[in-house]
């Protein structure tokens, strides 16, 4: 389908979902536009992953659409959601990476998927996204062999080596220590300059949200809060949104 | 009493139906040509060519305490010559595969369980589907294949080393006559006896492989959740090659006939 550079790339309307007994979602709306990163604040549990697997269909909402550029995936069967899935690159809270394959590997994985048969493309695409991560030289790593943040950072060459349109983020610096946090932040930056892909980045980090949004969405309760800039969210006076930003619990000492 | 039986019925039924759509998925996959050979090759090794120590020796070692034990008692009878064919016959169509079916439950099941539902809780599956690969192509479908052409040679090795340890003790240990034994076990054991062990060899695969993958797509979360899905993959695939082999024989009865 044709995309009109007005029409967002991923669009989510009236989203709901239901997990056993419990309503996750109860009707999320979200725009997010060509070269736009949209930052989800919220607290744990408010349902930010849960939006992230539905924009990349791995999971199935129980009433509300989604739309790819325009294309609605909501009701695609697997097999017609592969080719929607490599516009997509989702870097995932636990990285993700295959244990059974070396660093070189998982990285080589995407790219021979996406039918590149040509070795030296392969290790030129390969080195290429891990020149971007700061990782050369961790070809033949085992994935177990390496800390939590290069594991995040190998993940994260992982999804941009097969050249995304739109880059999901699951909460990417959680567990990190500041200094690999701030790297992490600073490479998200650098992908949306360098390739100029649409992200969604999931977090409870506010530097995160502050260093890499260009829009801030605000989850509670299954609902979206807040809608606006960074600067709009900073200037905001409602109780919950000053008590998120600033970390207090509202519990009386 | 009634809401629990017909409540375990019901998820009984529900399981069976969710193992049934694994393997339309999977075969479904292998119609549309998805297999990956080099996949399906290094299931080969991992799983039939690494199962071929445990499955021939249970092979050897039933082979001769089958041949002694049946000596023991003809032996009263003088029919110490009806002793290979008795070996043979019932190792090709029951033991032989039955014994391989339970090992390979125990050794690959186990480890199908293990590595799928570790890769569950990891989020490695989301992973393959958000690169756009179905989890069914790349783990499911070179292990069922994989599996179904392994086992039913692993079952003919099973029977093949039992054989070799009952002639040794029958007739080398325990004295019977080396030309009767050999010359009884070729008349009473024709092509389908063979057949019958290759097809459930094949059966028993097919439940091994398809349980075991399932255990693993559904591990739950955490520690507990993936040390279960090990041991109900082994219980399971145990239970279903004993209680199918049943019905297997009955139907394998019409088809090959006992001439």
């Amino acid at each position: 389908m044709s995309s009109s550079p007005e029409t967002p790339v991923i669009e989510v309307q009236a989203l709901k979902k239901r997990l056993g007994t419990q309503d996750v979602l109860r009707g999320v709306d979200l725009q997010v536009r060509r070269g736009e990163t949209c930052v989800v604040l919220g607290r744990s549990g408010c349902g930010k992953s849960v939006l992230l697997k539905h924009i990349i269909a791995l999971m199935r909402p129980t009433s509300g659409r989604v739309l790819i550029e325009g294309e609605e995936i909501t009701g695609l069967p697997e097999r017609q959601l592969l080719d929607v899935r490599r516009k997509v690159g989702m870097l995932f809270q636990s990285a993700a990476l295959f244990d059974s394959m070396t660093v070189e590997q998982n990285l080589a994985f995407p790219l021979k998927e996406q039918g590149i048969r040509d070795p030296k493309v392969i290790k030129e695409r390969v080195t290429e996204a891990l020149d971007m991560v700061d990782l050369l030289g961790a070809e033949s790593k085992m994935p177990e062999k390496l800390s939590g943040g290069m594991r995040k950072r190998v993940g994260l060459a992982r999804t941009v080596v097969g050249r995304p349109r739109c880059i999901l983020y699951d909460e990417p610096t959680t567990g990190l220590d500041p200094i690999t946090s701030d790297s992490i932040n600073r490479l998200i930056r650098r992908l949306q300059k360098r390739i100029s892909v649409t992200s969604v980045v999931v977090t409870h980090d506010m530097k995160t949200a502050f260093h890499c949004g260009d829009s801030i969405v605000f989850l509670h309760e299954g609902r979206v809060y807040f809608q606006g800039t960074v600067d709009q969210l900073r200037a905001s006076t409602d109780p919950v949104i000053t008590d998120f930003i600033e970390g207090r619990s509202g519990d009386a000492d | 009493m009634l809401t629990t039986l017909g409540r375990s019925a019901l998820s009984f039924a529900s399981y069976l139906g969710e193992v049934a759509l694994l393997m339309r998925d999977t075969v479904g996959a292998i119609l549309l040509g998805k297999i990956r050979w080099r996949l399906v090759m290094f299931q080969i090794a991992e799983m039939g060519f690494r199962s071929q120590l445990v499955v021939s020796v249970t092979g050897a070692f039933t082979g001769a305490v089958f041949a002694a034990q049946t000596y023991f008692q003809f032996h009263k009878l003088g029919m110490d010559s009806a002793v290979g064919p008795v070996v043979s016959l019932s190792m090709f169509r029951e033991l032989g595969p039955v014994l391989t079916g339970l090992m390979v439950a125990g050794r690959v099941g186990a480890a199908i369980a293990a590595e799928i539902g570790t890769m569950k809780v990891t989020e490695q599956i989301d992973a393959l589907r958000a690169l756009g690969v179905q989890p069914v192509d790349y783990l499911v479908v070179p292990r069922a294949t994989a599996l179904m052409i392994s086992m039913p040679l692993l079952v003919v090795e099973c029977v093949g080393f039992s054989l070799i340890a009952g002639w040794f003790v029958a007739t080398q240990v325990l004295g019977v006559q080396e030309a009767f034994f050999l010359e009884n076990m070729r008349r009473y054991t024709d092509g389908y006896d063979i057949a019958w062990a290759l097809s459930k060899g094949f059966v028993f695969g097919v439940i091994i492989v398809f349980l075991s993958c399932y255990e693993g797509l559904n591990a739950r979360e955490g520690a507990v959740g993936v040390g279960r899905a090990p041991t109900e993959a082994v219980v399971r695939c145990s239970l279903s090659i004993l209680i199918s082999n049943f019905f297997l024989s009955f139907g394998l009865n019409i088809i090959f006939p006992t001439v």
